[in-house]
């Protein structure tokens, strides 16, 4: 197995009060480059406070948190910035784009902030990027006037635009249909399988829980267990 | 870094546009405040400039007169300096009148870079006519050399400043006194001096109505015919001294008088009264503008602070998205300078019309017809913008930092 895109050892955040209220507890998880890793558990379970810290989106109280052989855990806010931006990407249960641009530009916020690309060569990939997930047709379209699922789609483009190597779901399946929700499911093996890249998903759908290759169980804070499952289709 | 700063632009500028009506209230806020600060500052500066100019226009810039300002002091107070001897009730001596050495004086005057000095001799007549005094203050000038230091020239109704040298007995007096007296152009009035000295001038200029200072009690003569009338030849009194640069005068003035010894009175010095006037005057404009423009920006503060309420979740996506938190400051910051210099624009044309209405209007005073002075320089059109543009980030600033510190997993979690 090749070395794991992000580990988190011993990660803790607890949130202050007296006795201090534990969400995640001395989690040890490595995630996997090219597999499609499902965080699973009854809710209130700590499994999105885990997808957060693993995010850079919410900071540890205790514990590391390695990425490219760097403790990011207490890392200043800018680097964890730069970070996200180069090479994490976000799914969210709701589509989260910004209201007042176009599913177009939305693709290209993370690329104009990264600017690694020309704007030329940004516009190029947005589009790309839209056509990937079949939207070629819709860029100019504001978010109100897309579909749930079609909104979904563009939230996933803008996760990939700076082609991270880790992409994270929280719940990315949880507002769409049965249609929507297989085809979401689908990108996220293929973005694991085909194209390398670590996917982690906080789910509470059994179903797609059974399609991941990593099964990860938490309970009360506790990652309880991680289990390798066979490949499926 | 340019490309950043332009994205983040685009973001403000978004979050401007849609928000129309609070965008109109804050940009309206700043236009009025910097329409109406330029409107009164430029009646104000403009007012100011004018009447300094008429202070300063009104006599020679210094004037060197034969006073002195303490008498000389005692032969035996100077032997014993510090206090051995104090001497009370003595009977100051008369120093004979007039300017001594007064060429060498004016020598020093024009040596300065500019500068132009007019010797002058000042007495007192009376022209008696019909049985009727009239007491008359005269000044005896070069007409050359005083139409270059004082603007009497500009101040005549009727005749020229040259026409005292052309016509023997030449004497230019105001227009009123002439009305009085019932003499007009060309008129002979009968002048007699304190030594008996009486002689026929003949009116040869008259200076208009409303200038208060030569309208009715001051005539001007030839130098040499007033020193024959007033009996002392080849004395002057008055050295009058006009410099490039008015505001050097207190300076210079200070400098001859040191030198001379004589009352060497500047204009400021002259109007020292008026002039601590127009600084309470620019303290209350200043402080009435100020408060024009922080009002505005309560606007601006207003408008951003809402604009970050309401982007509350747009700020966990960006910053999910990799955004730092530097980046969301200066997004909102944007807002508060889009905001502002949008209202500086909208002032500044607001304020030329204000300007172009007040400099319209015509008042007719003395005969003529007057408008309103106006300071219109760039001056004031930078100042309102900088400071518009300074409150403007300012009142961002507080939550800009605020949206900078929206923690994000409470929104993207709990989102609705």
């Amino acid at each position: 197995m090749s070395d794991p895109a992000l580990v988190a050892r011993h990660l803790r955040r607890e949130l202050e009060g007296d006795p201090p209220a534990v969400l995640v507890a001395d989690a040890d998880l490595a995630v996997q480059p090219g597999k499609f890793t499902a965080i699973v558990g009854p809710s209130g379970c700590g499994k999105s406070s885990l997808l957060y810290l693993l995010g850079l989106i919410d900071r540890p109280t205790g514990g590391q948190l390695l990425f490219d052989g760097r403790d990011l855990a207490q890392a200043s806010g800018d680097e964890r910035a730069r970070i996200r931006l180069e090479h994490f990407g976000f799914v969210f249960q709701f589509h989260f784009l910004l209201p007042e641009f176009t599913a177009f530009e939305n693709v290209m916020l993370p690329l104009r902030r990264l600017g690694r690309l020309s704007l030329r060569e940004a516009e190029a990939r947005a589009n790309q990027l839209l056509g990937d997930v079949g939207l070629a047709e819709k860029g100019w379209k504001l978010p109100e006037k897309l579909s749930g699922g079609e909104r979904q789609r563009v939230a996933i483009a803008r996760a990939l635009a700076n082609n991270p190597r880790l992409v994270l779901g929280d719940e990315p399946t949880g507002n769409l249909d049965s249609v929507n929700s297989a085809r979401v499911v689908e990108l996220f093996r293929d973005l694991a399988h085909q194209q390398g890249r670590a996917v982690v998903c906080v789910t509470h759908d059994m179903g797609i829980a059974d399609l991941a290759d990593i099964r990860v169980s938490m309970l009360d804070g506790r990652v309880v267990e991680v289990r390798e499952q066979a490949p499926r289709t | 870094m340019l490309g950043r700063l332009s994205l983040l632009l685009h973001i403000a500028s978004r979050h401007i546009l849609v928000r129309r009506r609070q965008t109109g209230v804050a940009v309206g806020g700043v236009a009025v405040g910097v329409g109406f600060f330029l409107a009164v500052s430029a009646l104000m500066v403009g007012s100011q400039s004018d009447f300094v100019k008429q202070l300063i226009d009104v006599a020679p810039h210094i004037i060197i007169s034969d006073e002195l300002r303490s008498p000389t002091p005692q032969p035996a107070l100077r032997e014993f300096a510090g206090g051995a001897v104090d001497i009370h009730g003595y009977r100051v001596r008369n120093e004979v009148r007039g300017l001594k050495d007064w060429q060498r004086i004016l020598a020093s005057a024009n040596a300065i870079p500019g500068a132009i000095g007019s010797p002058s001799l000042s007495g007192a007549v009376t022209l008696r006519l019909g049985g009727r005094d009239e007491p008359l203050g005269i000044v005896g000038v070069e007409p050359g050399i005083e139409a270059k230091v004082s603007n009497i020239a500009d101040k005549l109704r009727y005749g020229s400043l040259d026409n005292l040298e052309k016509v023997q007995g030449g004497i230019i007096i105001g227009e009123e006194l002439g009305q009085r007296l019932g003499r007009g152009m060309g008129d002979i009035v009968p002048a007699t001096s304190s030594n008996g000295t009486t002689k026929s001038l003949r009116i040869v200029g008259l200076v208009k109505k409303g200038n208060s200072q030569l309208g009715s009690s001051t005539g001007y003569m030839l130098l040499r015919e007033a020193q024959s009338l007033l009996g002392r030849p080849f004395i002057i009194n008055r050295i009058g001294v006009k410099l490039a640069d008015p505001y050097d005068a207190e300076r210079v003035a200070g400098t001859l008088e040191a030198r001379y010894g004589y009352k060497a009175q500047s204009w400021q010095e002259r109007s020292a009264d008026f002039l601590s006037l127009l600084l309470t005057r620019n303290v209350i404009m200043y402080t009435v503008v100020s408060a024009i423009l922080l009002v505005a920006s309560f606007g601006i503060y207003t408008a951003v602070s809402n604009s970050v309420a309401d982007k509350r979740r747009d700020i966990a996506i960006l910053r999910s998205m990799g955004f730092s938190e530097g980046d969301l400051q200066l997004v909102f910051v944007l807002e508060g300078m889009a905001l502002a210099l949008v209202g500086v624009l909208v002032g500044w044309m607001l304020g030329w019309v204000l300007m172009n209405i007040l400099g319209g209007l015509e008042f007719h005073i003395g005969g003529d017809v007057q408008h309103i002075p106006l300071d219109r320089s760039p001056r004031q059109y930078l100042i309102a913008a900088g400071a518009s543009l300074a409150s403007g980030v300012f009142a961002s600033w507080l939550p800009a930092r605020k949206a900078s510190r929206v923690d994000p997993v409470d929104i993207l979690r709990g989102a609705v």
